[in-house]
């Protein structure tokens, strides 16, 4: 399976820097088209590795979650956002946050992990 | 486990730049909220990877691929993120495919440019009057004991050359010329 990367659980810090600029130039050559990643796979790489569970995953697999995690800071502050405009406040804060994560039931997952 | 900042946490720029994305102009973000949204995206990613185990592990791999993290979205009650992670990802295998193709295509016009210059090197090496061609030498020999202009026939090269049998027959003839050009004037002086 191409692109199947191993899962270690020593991180390589020169390694990632080097995959980061690798990325970055990759992001840099799909402007033309449409943004694909905005969020560095290396770093999402590292969070994913921290799962001790977790053996081996494909870079598309890396990739997908990195572009969900995208989705989910855009759906996150969009919500959010609601909560001010209601407050008739122009700046986003801590509190909306907190307001909208009792609201809707697919942000449960987060319940005193912000604290 | 040990947290290290620097692994858990995104970078916040390209968070901030999402965020902002998301909210409607003139609206602003506070540190705090653009540090919880961050610590929120990175626990996201633990959820997600851990549903996604999940699948693997229920289809007996231990490879998470591509359609574990869109089946975990489900679970998760991210049913609307399915239709753009899946054209993100079709988008990400096209890319793939056709940098393939580029990287096969410049490897086949390589070769064939190696082949042309090693053919051409040949050919350089067959032409001994370096005339640019590679005309007989016996001919060239032949019309420099005839004929009495070979120093102008030299300098017009290859065009007077390729004139050949005309240039042995009109032993009266007489070249001028442009350096250019390959205008030969020929005189009959027998008339």
């Amino acid at each position: 399976m191409a692109g199947v990367e191993e899962m270690e659980s020593q991180t390589d810090d020169k390694e990632n820097s080097s995959e980061k600029i690798v990325k970055t130039k990759e992001k840099n050559s799909n402007q033309d088209s449409e943004k694909l990643m905005k969020l560095p796979l290396s770093r999402i790489k590292s969070i994913m590795k921290s799962d001790p569970d977790v053996t081996l995953a494909s870079q598309e697999a890396v990739i997908t979650i990195a572009k969900a995690t995208e989705l989910f800071i855009w759906e996150l502050s969009k919500d959010a956002v609601h909560s001010t405009l209601q407050s008739k406040r122009k700046t986003l804060q801590r509190k909306d946050l907190d307001c909208i994560l009792d609201t809707r039931d697919c942000y449960l997952f987060l319940e005193g992990t912000l604290d | 486990m040990a947290e290290r900042p620097e692994d858990l946490n995104l970078p916040n720029a390209v968070v901030t730049r999402i965020i902002k994305d998301a909210i409607p102009d003139g609206v602003n973000v506070s540190k705090e909220a653009r540090l919880a949204i961050s610590k929120a995206a990175s626990v996201f990613v633990l959820y997600a990877t851990s549903c996604s185990n999940n699948y693997a592990m229920k289809a007996k791999r231990k490879t998470i691929n591509a359609n574990d993290v869109i089946s975990a979205m489900e679970e998760m009650e991210f049913d609307q993120f399915e239709d753009p992670l899946k054209h993100c990802l079709e988008a990400y295998r096209n890319e793939q495919k056709n940098k393939k193709e580029a990287n096969e295509k410049k490897k086949k016009e390589k070769e064939v440019e190696v082949q042309t210059v090693e053919d051409v090197m040949e050919e350089e090496e067959d032409d001994d009057d370096n005339d640019g061609d590679n005309e007989k030498d016996e001919d060239f020999v032949a019309e420099e004991d005839d004929d009495d202009d070979d120093e102008e026939e030299d300098e017009e090269g290859g065009d007077v050359e390729s004139v050949g049998p005309a240039s042995v027959a009109n032993d009266n003839a007489s070249v001028s010329g442009s350096a250019t050009g390959s205008v030969v004037e020929i005189s009959d002086d027998d008339g």
